[in-house]
């Protein structure tokens, strides 16, 4: 890179500054990072003259350039004097470490997403009525023990046999157990999709990635990468040896060939065994096409804000654009529309109803 | 690389530790790391003390020596140790001290990037003061300092603007969103010279392909650069916008040269340059770029509004119908009178006109044999 025409650019822009005229143009603050940047170049005169006061002059200078600035931004009172509102900075550094990655989803995440299911935090500790306080749900004196320690149980017809005791405990530790499995179930899948992710161009690359990992990937992650590369290894054969003219009939067969598995057919019986057979199924059909529609609308919009029989969220939009109708009209933005605002679509396009909450 | 092995928590605390290393959106100080190479000078001790007394308390001081050489073409001798280091401690800043015959007095103020190296920059202490020998109050240790840059070097040489990432990283790099006004009690003033007449600049190709490549600046007859460190003392002046400033010198007052540099990986530095995307609750705040057409009802509820564009009911397409069509003669005549204006341009109008003539000549053509 040859920079001698840009400095001398700069020399020739800054000539005119060295000549006596206001050095302050030439600065510029960067008030987020507390830092002032002089761009006046240095004047050899003055520098090799004296240095220690040229440094100290030039310093005032900036810095009160700098002072100045910090004194004008908004600040509030406290123990310690004024305290400033810092902007963010305009000064591009480098960060430390990468930005994180999104965690990947779990299998009870995604299906909640979906169904459009939002997280409610659990308080750990509950209030129980026998005891009259406040207990824990789990752990010590948890709440999730109270069959197992309660001192007197009802026994089912039939159950006669049973441990009620050893029933209730064993009923817990299964929940805790199928937890634990759904947990290290989900951290495999993460871990198998983040190493195909990574090397989804080819399966070399993701043995690779799979190596690089190394210990973090359980065995049964490694097992899963290893089924999604055959499989795709075994399609890709597949594909490849369809491509001739004869789709691959007079191929010869390579060893261990995978079997092309299509999707089989299957028939009705073309005379219905009876007559209301037919009928049925014609009406499950027709069912499915009704119902699919209203299902998937119901996931899509999940009914927050309804309150008993008022729609607390409809309620208030409609309140919303009742009062924009009539109070608003005067106000600076049915102003600014004029004479034609009135009437005009403004109202229904204000009103949008299709904004659902948080969705953009 | 020399890899750290991989902890697995064995308890809360431990785990909390680990948490607060990995990637964070808002990400905390950088600490740096003072090192000693095997052999340093007075200067180079002087010059330590005082920029890790500045630092603290996101400074790490190594008081051994280490046999480390960042510019080493052996990554083992150099680089690794460093982003060794950077791991064990989770700092990304280094400053290393050496002195040797053939580059006395040198201080490699070293920057990582997720543990690996993003770039170096070198400098050869020509003179250095310590605080010490100022006579005057220090700054209160963890308190900000207000920066300053002077010369257009800073802006215009490639090596000066490195310099002055590496400075800025160092000191004011972490961005806050509040500060005491009175506890702004100093400002450090980097300066560089004017550039001699035969100053070269010709040998920096920092981006020529090769990202690892280290340029020694050495023969290039760069100016001096001024480190000084000033109190700072403001008094508001009745009636003006500008307070006054008095500036007395707290030291430590260092003079030196760049020598060599490793300029960053490109792909690594649009890396770490990065920026998270605003959270949804920010941009509700108002933080940020606004939003036009974005707004936040009585339930919380965010509502966009979409405007459309005019409609034009004259270009709208209708029903198509024979008796709508315009008389065929009309777009004879303006088909060919576009024909004409587009010849020069050879398109598809032009084409049509010699087709139609071609045609027309057949058809005189058969005319004829039909008339023998």
């Amino acid at each position: 890179m040859d920079v001698s025409a840009d400095l001398a650019f700069h020399a020739a822009k800054f000539n005119v500054a060295s000549n006596g005229q206001n050095p302050d143009e030439f600065i510029s603050v960067d008030t987020g990072i507390l830092t002032a940047f002089d761009e006046a170049p240095t004047e050899e005169e003055e520098y090799g003259h004296d240095l220690e006061s040229y440094l100290l002059n030039r310093s005032k200078i900036a810095t009160t350039q700098l002072f100045a600035s910090l004194l004008a931004l908004p600040t509030t009172s406290s123990e310690m004097g004024p305290i400033a509102h810092l902007p963010p900075s305009t000064t591009r550094l480098p960060r430390e470490k990468p930005l994180p990655k999104p965690k990947p989803e779990t299998r009870w995440e995604k299906f909640a997403r979906m169904k459009g299911i939002s997280h409610s935090k659990k308080e750990k500790n509950v209030w129980d009525d026998d005891r009259q306080m406040f207990v824990p749900r789990w752990g010590r004196d948890g709440q999730n023990k109270d069959t197992e320690e309660a001192w007197i149980r009802v026994i089912k017809p039939g159950k006669e046999d049973e441990d009620p005791i050893l029933a209730a405990r064993n009923e817990r530790k299964d929940r805790v157990a199928k937890n634990k499995r759904s947990q290290s179930r989900n951290e495999a899948e993460a871990t198998a999709k983040l190493a195909i992710g990574s090397a989804s161009v080819t399966a070399a690359n993701a043995a690779k990635a799979a190596a690089q990992t190394g210990s973090q990937v359980s065995q049964a992650a490694k097992k899963q990468l290893r089924d999604a590369r055959k499989q795709e290894l075994e399609r890709n054969l597949l594909v490849s040896k369809g491509a001739t003219a004869s789709m691959g009939k007079f191929d010869e067969k390579v060893e261990g060939e995978p079997k092309a598995k299509g999707v089989k057919r299957k028939f009705a019986p073309t005379a219905p065994t009876t007559h209301a057979g037919e009928k049925d199924s014609q009406l499950q059909i027709l069912n499915s096409l009704g119902t699919a529609a209203t299902k998937r609308a119901k996931i899509a919009r999940p009914k927050e804000g309804i309150e008993g029989d008022v729609n607390a969220r409809k309620a208030v939009r409609f309140n919303e654009r009742m009062e924009r109708k009539t109070g608003g009209a005067g106000g600076g933005r049915g102003g600014a529309r004029g004479g034609r605002g009135g009437g005009r679509g403004g109202s229904s396009s204000r009103g949008s109803r299709g904004g659902r909450g948080g969705k953009k | 690389m020399a890899m750290l092995r991989t902890i697995k928590p064995k308890n809360a605390r431990s785990k909390r530790a680990l948490e607060a290393r990995e990637p964070q959106i808002v990400e905390k100080e950088k600490t740096a790391i003072f090192v000693r190479g095997e052999k340093t000078s007075e200067p180079v001790r002087i010059a330590m003390k005082d920029l890790h007394a500045f630092k603290l308390p996101h400074s790490i001081n190594f008081s051994k020596k280490n046999p480390i050489h960042p510019f080493d073409v052996d990554p083992s001798r150099g680089v690794q140790s460093l982003e060794f280091f950077s791991n064990k401690n989770d700092a990304s800043l280094f400053v290393v001290g050496m002195h040797s015959k053939k580059r006395p007095n040198g201080l490699t103020w070293v920057r990582c990037f997720n543990g690996q190296v993003l770039d170096m920059i070198e400098i050869g202490l020509e003179k250095a003061v310590p605080m010490s020998e100022f006579k005057t109050t220090k700054m209160t240790p963890g308190h900000r300092f207000l920066m300053c840059f002077q010369s257009d070097l800073f802006s215009t040489h490639p090596s000066y603007i490195l310099l002055k990432s590496m400075l800025l990283d160092f000191y004011n790099g972490h961005e806050i969103d509040q500060i005491p006004l009175e506890g702004l009690e100093a400002v450090m003033t980097i300066t560089a010279g004017p550039l001699a007449n035969d100053a070269t600049s010709t040998t920096l190709e920092p981006t020529n392909g090769q990202t690892d490549l280290v340029v020694d600046t050495t023969k290039e007859n760069l100016p001096l650069v001024h480190l000084r460190v000033y109190n700072t003392k403001v008094s508001a002046v009745a009636g003006s916008k500008t307070p006054t400033v008095a500036l007395t010198e707290m030291g430590p007052r260092l003079d030196f040269r760049i020598r060599r540099i490793k300029f960053p990986d490109e792909e690594m530095m649009a890396q770490a340059l990065r920026r998270a995307k605003m959270e949804k609750k920010n941009i509700e705040k108002g933080l940020g770029k606004k939003k036009k057409n974005i707004e936040l009802d009585a339930m919380g509820d965010l509502i966009g509004k979409i405007h459309l564009g005019k409609q034009e009911l004259k270009s709208l397409q209708s029903r198509k119908m024979k008796g709508l069509k315009e008389p065929k003669t009309n777009v004879r005549r303006k088909r060919e009178d576009g024909a004409e204006g587009e010849e020069v341009a050879g398109g598809g109008e032009g084409r049509g006109k010699a087709k139609r003539a071609k045609k027309a000549a057949a058809a005189e053509d058969v005319d004829v044999n039909m008339s023998d």
